[in-house]
């Protein structure tokens, strides 16, 4: 039973997720190649890391030669990724697993694309099928985005001004278009609202931690405007 | 280890980190629990203000587009998703060519 959802996934993966994600790691190869590391690098960081802001923070620290040492670095990258916390918090209780040790197959895979993608499609899932479904997406589209990152760093050369920045145009585009989906909604709509305008607030914080803060106040001003009007 | 090595394996560490430390913290929670409500607002905030800083003031290869070209291409997508009932890839593709069309006016 629970393997008969682990194909729709995988199928909903390959559509725009599948898109989005192999354009932005095609940016992210060339980038390592840019940075003189390997493209074993590359594909590690991409499947170990598995968050683009985390993975671009290391590669610009590797072309400025650490100058600011491993440990900033790696603080940074981290700070940028740390919404995987508040992210596996909130889908935990939509895989709706009976134990918690069968999400462990699933942890490695919840990143903003997997993330969007299950909580949008996981309510219509049966909830047995829901682990399934998510390692049928999480896993396609880690894997393209490996491959992605390893043709990123071989074409790197041929690909001109124009081109990368379109592609690197394809990342946030297509973030705005998952969060456009869901402004139907009251919850969604107050919480990209807010966290839209907390963004200004960022661009007064240093870049490591601006993004979280943003989130964070952002985040907290919506749930609190959403207990007050007593809405979902 | 070189320090490049090293900074991949201690970040992805921290990250897997912080994955696991959300499934052990949401526990036997439910998806109305107030705190699972406040988990899911602060990172899709964290989404759009990571969008909006990427449109107004990103960093690398993409400042080199202008603001205007990356407006539009925001605009337009987000347009047309909301008209072609959220169909994600015709709009990622009518908010790429937007961008791409601005681009080459100014």
């Amino acid at each position: 039973m629970t393997s008969n959802a682990f194909l729709p996934g995988l199928r909903e993966a390959l559509g725009a997720p599948g898109v989005a994600m192999a354009a932005t790691f095609l940016a992210f190869g060339a980038a390592v190649q840019e940075a003189g590391l390997p493209p074993g690098w590359a594909l590690l960081a991409c499947w170990g890391i598995y968050g683009m802001p985390g993975q671009l923070v290391l590669v610009q620290a590797a072309s400025a030669g650490w100058a600011g040492g491993v440990g900033i670095a790696v603080m940074g990258a981290v700070a940028v990724n740390a919404r995987f916390l508040p992210m596996a918090v909130s889908i935990t209780p939509v895989l709706a697993a009976r134990n918690r040790w069968y999400l462990l197959p699933a942890v490695p895979f919840i990143a903003v694309t997997p993330w969007a993608a299950a909580m949008r499609a996981l309510p219509a899932v049966e909830r047995p099928d829901r682990v399934a479904w998510f390692l049928g997406f999480g896993l396609t589209s880690w894997v393209v985005a490996g491959f992605a990152s390893l043709s990123g760093f071989f074409v790197a050369g041929a690909l001109g001004g124009e081109a990368r920045a379109a592609l690197l145009f394809v990342n946030p585009l297509y973030y705005a278009l998952l969060l456009a989906a869901d402004l139907d909604r009251p919850a969604p709509r107050r919480a990209v609202l807010c966290g839209a305008a907390a963004a200004s607030l960022a661009l007064l914080l240093p870049a490591s931690v601006a993004l979280l803060a943003a989130g964070l106040a952002g985040g907290t001003v919506a749930f609190l405007l959403g207990r007050r009007r007593g809405a979902r | 280890m070189a320090p490049a090595d090293l900074a991949l394996v201690l970040t992805a560490a921290c990250c897997l980190a912080l994955r696991l430390a959300g499934v052990w913290l949401a526990g036997g929670l439910t998806t109305d629990h107030p705190v699972i409500a406040w988990a899911t607002a602060v990172a899709q905030a964290t989404l759009a203000a990571f969008v909006a800083l990427a449109i107004v003031a990103p960093a690398g290869a993409l400042a080199e587009v202008p603001l205007a070209a990356r407006l539009a291409g925001l605009g337009a997508g987000v347009a047309a998703c909301l008209v072609m009932h959220k169909r994600m890839l015709p709009a990622l593709g009518v908010g790429l060519a937007a961008m791409l069309a601005v681009r080459s006016m100014l």
